[in-house]
């Protein structure tokens, strides 16, 4: 609770009145000689319990209604978000998530949560006085005075974007901007709580505690949770986008609310180049990944384009934008020795038919020499890479390489990027080491987008070398060892497979694995090369560089051009063409739990008020004199009522009516 | 006046009335009032067989004439009456709220009835009792011995507990005839002591008449603040506020005059209630009216 005239709780004494007057008149008392002092004495013991009570509830109806007089007369503004803190606020720094997600909205027809936040925000502040109102807003996260609360919501820093949140970055940015500014002041955070902006994990969140306690004087934070129900909504994201030849191939996956069980039909709109077409799209669960196959125009060298669904109840997910560069070819590099492994190698990473896929076979002893610039994918089967090749293959990983690794047969050598083979291990005879479960939904042996699985439990080996280090493995065998891991390296990722396409060791050669799981890793190989026209919002591809003019070429919405920086769209930045999207994460609906809050703000004291982002909680915080005034009426009523003398009963005593006859 | 309690005029106007006792009394002179005893009265009483022994000339002849059997005539014998004034003199009968103190009250009502007493040819003795039985003046019928009664009247002082029910047991057991006790008090003690004591004096068969002494405002007990208490017995003190009290108070006295009415009433005593600030002449008017016989109405 705040009062706007704060000064007039120092007549709150005045509530000790009655209680003075009592403990007086106590000691004000008339001294007399009583005769008749036995039934003083009983009186005085039955009466200790009722009496006394009431007597007492008549001193605190008669305290608390002058405490309530004081109090309405003090201007109480009351709220989950003010809290109880007595006194003046003199600054209110508004940390407000403009994240794609805050578009939500809470039902149907209502405005977005950023949008009732906002308003609340401004009411609240309008109670608050002449309280400095300072916003960070999640895209910029810069401190910004605002004016007037009046204008919160019109200013192109609270406006909508696509952007992500870093909470703990805020929160540290809000710490600095206190540390220079003194006076009472308080922290409030509105958020719908998002785990992948709030990011409990991040270790910048001890930095940003650290800063807050730091503050010569600390701050209240208030958490103005925008969570809870909202209006059915869907989304569609882009995945992945790949050039081939003169189609495009686009990975798409379009989601809907968690309650939405029922098959429905979406149209889905997509617009390349300016040509807009219609299709429905029918949506058989929650989510949907398909991939969508776009003829360009012949000799387009490049070209952008989006996707989109209709409007429903976050407008800032409806759009999936992609860019194109021009064609080229698909090259890889297989490094093995002649013979079986190398032959099959080669037909996978090069099948024929496809004529936009080269692949160059090299021997090992040549690997030094190895040229990986225009190279998507290097297939290595043979002893893992030292001194120069080594350093060439590191820094084609660092660049977005793919390299997939098929045991050498030979005893373990020097490991490579802390990666190693285990010893060559024959199967018993007569068996096979047999492939036993594999990662349906993420890696090269990921189930169609159709949801038809790879036959990879046909794969049998009789010869195996286990790959060693610290990696994710997507596939194992029978007893559990490894046969498919993966690395990430910078923005690359080193492949090792326990066996090779060699009848010698296993029936990888048969195709049926080998060949999808190649040409899935040379896709992701291509992407290096196609990555360069995809972003997303807040990263650094997406912002300009010095000397670079930012133009939207889109007109998906209504764009606010002074928020372009945080807003998913087609951009010419000069010479580059950029789709610039969601963050993946903003669709993500993990709420961050109260513990994991606790957790992130222990020792800020923080309050936190549910439900603000819930349009049927008017405001904020309100003035609520009339209460008070309403709870003096009640406690001086009440204390009337409790002093109203007791329905006198007429209880005659025999021999008093012939005393009194005999006064008459 | 030498006596402020005494008053001529109250006096004069009851001195038409007779005190009577309403049990057959034992005096030592012949009186006014029944005796146990048969006498040679004019009050013819019974007729009973004449018995060897029995005085010849007591023998009604018209009866043995009547019926050939010998008859004794017997006549009540009437005798005076002895009263014993007891005064309560214990610190509450100090006490004077609305009215004037009780122990005032006390010796207006001790004084009247023990002129008319002495007037009328009985005995009037004096029992002052403190928290024991303090002053005895024994009774007499002498007109001189009003002056002493008085005397001891108006020099009385009360203070300390009250000593009221062991004066009461005292007097039981000291005065063996039949005698006429008069009770003056406020009767602060409890029922149940005081039901043994008055029953003590009934078993010893005396008139017992008691005069329960109240204030006005130990009655109305009507406080606009405040007070302090202060036991006229002990001294002890408490503060309290009377309006809190006032009900838990007055159901208190209630009862306690309830009881106090019922174990005079199963004692045989005249009880009368009397307020400080009623007028003594229709009080004791009323007294000696219900005490006379019913058939000298």
């Amino acid at each position: 609770m705040l009062f706007l005239n704060p000064l007039l709780l120092w007549f709150l004494a005045a509530a000790s009145i009655p209680v003075v007057i009592h403990l007086l008149n106590r000691r004000r008392h008339k001294t007399i000689h009583w005769a008749a002092m036995q039934f003083l004495l009983k009186a005085t013991r039955e009466s200790r319990g009722k009496k006394k009570l009431r007597h007492f509830l008549i001193l605190a109806c008669r305290t608390l209604g002058l405490a309530a007089l004081i109090f309405a007369a003090a201007r109480p503004i009351v709220s989950g978000l003010l809290g109880w803190g007595g006194g003046a606020i003199d600054v209110v720094v508004l940390v407000l998530d403009r994240s794609a997600s805050m578009e939500i909205k809470p039902g149907d027809g209502l405005n977005s949560r950023r949008q009732i936040v906002l308003e609340k925000v401004s009411a609240a502040m309008k109670n608050l006085g002449s309280a400095r109102l300072v916003l960070i807003d999640s895209a910029s996260g810069q401190p910004q005075d605002v004016p007037s609360p009046e204008v919160l919501a019109e200013l192109s820093s609270t406006a909508a974007t696509d952007s992500s949140a870093d909470f703990a970055t805020l929160l540290t940015r809000a710490a600095e901007f206190l540390a220079e500014t003194p006076g009472r002041a308080e922290v409030w955070l509105a958020s719908d709580l998002q785990t992948s902006n709030w990011q409990p994990e991040n270790e910048r969140w001890a930095a940003a505690r650290a800063s807050l306690a730091n503050l010569p004087q600390k701050p209240a934070v208030r958490v103005l949770s925008l969570s809870g129900a909202t209006a059915a909504n869907a989304s569609i994201r882009l995945l992945g986008s790949r050039r081939a030849a003169d189609e495009l191939l686009v990975d798409l996956e379009v989601s809907r609310s968690a309650e939405s069980q029922v098959a429905a039909n979406l149209p889905l709109t997509t617009t390349v180049n300016g040509t807009r077409t219609t299709e429905t799209l029918i949506l058989p669960g929650q989510s949907l990944r398909f991939q969508k196959r776009l003829a360009l125009p012949a000799g387009s060298k490049s070209g952008s384009g989006w996707f989109s669904i209709p409007a429903d109840g976050n407008p800032r997910d409806n759009a999936a934008f992609f860019a194109y560069g021009p064609a080229r070819p698909t090259k890889s590099v297989v490094v093995a020795p002649p013979g079986e492994t190398a032959d099959y190698l080669a037909l996978a990473a090069a099948p024929p038919g496809f004529g936009n896929q080269h692949t160059e076979r090299m021997d090992p002893s040549q690997a030094a020499s190895l040229n990986t610039a225009e190279v998507s994918t290097v297939l290595w089967a043979a002893p893992l890479p030292s001194g120069a090749a080594a350093e060439h293959l590191s820094r084609f990983l660092s660049a977005g390489g793919q390299v997939l690794c098929f045991p050498p047969g030979t005893p373990p050598a020097k490991p490579f990027l802390e990666s190693n083979w285990g010893p060559l291990t024959p199967a018993e005879n007569g068996k096979y080491f047999i492939l036993k479960d594999w990662n349906h939904s993420d890696g090269p042996l990921r189930d169609g987008i159709d949801g038809s699985p790879l036959p990879a439990d046909r794969l049998k080996a009789i010869r195996r070398q286990i790959p060693l280090g610290d990696a994710s493995q997507l596939a194992r065998w029978e007893d559990g060892e490894a046969l498919l891991t993966r690395r990430i390296v910078d923005r690359g990722t080193l492949w090792f497979l326990a066996s090779t396409p060699d009848y010698t060791w296993s029936n990888l050669g048969d195709a049926d694995v080998l060949l999808p799981l190649v040409q899935r890793i040379l896709a992701l190989g291509s992407e290096r090369f196609d990555a360069s026209y995809l972003t997303t919002v807040g990263s650094d591809a997406a912002k300009a560089l010095p000397g670079e003019s930012r133009t939207r070429l889109d007109d998906f919405g209504s764009p606010d051009p002074a928020n372009d920086a945080y807003l998913a769209g087609i951009f010419k930045l000069n010479d580059r063409l950029l789709a610039v999207n969601c963050n993946a994460a903003e669709d993500a609906p993990e709420i961050l739990s109260r513990e994991a809050l606790d957790a992130v703000l222990t020792g800020t004291g923080y309050t936190l008020l549910e439900q603000a982002g819930q349009a049927s909680d008017p405001s904020l915080s309100r003035d609520v004199w009339r209460a008070f005034l309403i709870a003096v009426l009640c406690f001086f009523l009440a204390e009337a009522i409790l002093c109203l003398p007791k329905k006198i009963t007429v209880q005659v005593i025999p021999t008093l009516v012939k005393a009194e006859t005999l006064k008459s | 006046m030498k006596y402020d309690f005494l008053d001529n005029t109250l006096l004069s106007r009851l001195g038409s009335l007779p005190i009577e006792a309403r049990a057959p009394m034992l005096g030592n002179v012949a009186g006014k009032h029944r005796s146990p005893h048969r006498g040679s009265s004019v009050e013819f009483a019974e007729y009973r067989k004449y018995v060897p022994g029995d005085d010849t000339r007591r023998l009604d002849w018209k009866a043995f004439a009547r019926s050939d059997r010998f008859y004794i005539k017997e006549f009540e014998a009437d005798t005076n009456l002895r009263a014993y004034f007891v005064v309560d003199a214990s610190g509450s009968m100090n006490f004077a709220g609305r009215g004037e103190a009780k122990i005032q009250f006390a010796r207006r009502i001790a004084a009247a009835l023990s002129y008319l007493l002495v007037n009328q040819g009985d005995a009037a003795g004096l029992s002052i009792c403190t928290d024991k039985l303090h002053l005895e003046v024994p009774p007499s019928r002498r007109a001189a011995h009003l002056e002493r009664l008085f005397s001891t009247l108006g020099a009385l002082t009360p203070a300390g507990p009250t000593g009221l029910i062991h004066a009461l047991h005292t007097i039981a057991e000291k005065v063996s005839q039949r005698a006429f006790v008069v009770i003056l008090s406020d009767l602060f003690t409890e029922p149940a002591a005081l039901s043994d004591a008055l029953q003590h004096l009934r078993y010893r068969k005396h008139d017992i008449a008691v005069f329960h002494l109240l204030d006005p405002q130990e009655l109305g007990f009507e406080f606009d603040r405040p007070h302090r208490f202060v036991d006229m017995e002990d001294n002890t003190a408490l503060v309290v506020e009377p309006n809190l009290i006032a009900d838990e108070y007055k159901a208190a006295l209630r009862d306690f005059l309830t009881a106090v009415r019922a174990k005079c009433h199963d004692a045989a005593a005249d009880y009368q209630m009397v307020l400080t600030d009623a007028p003594l002449e229709p009080l004791l008017r009323e007294f000696l009216t219900a005490r006379l016989p019913k058939s000298k109405h």
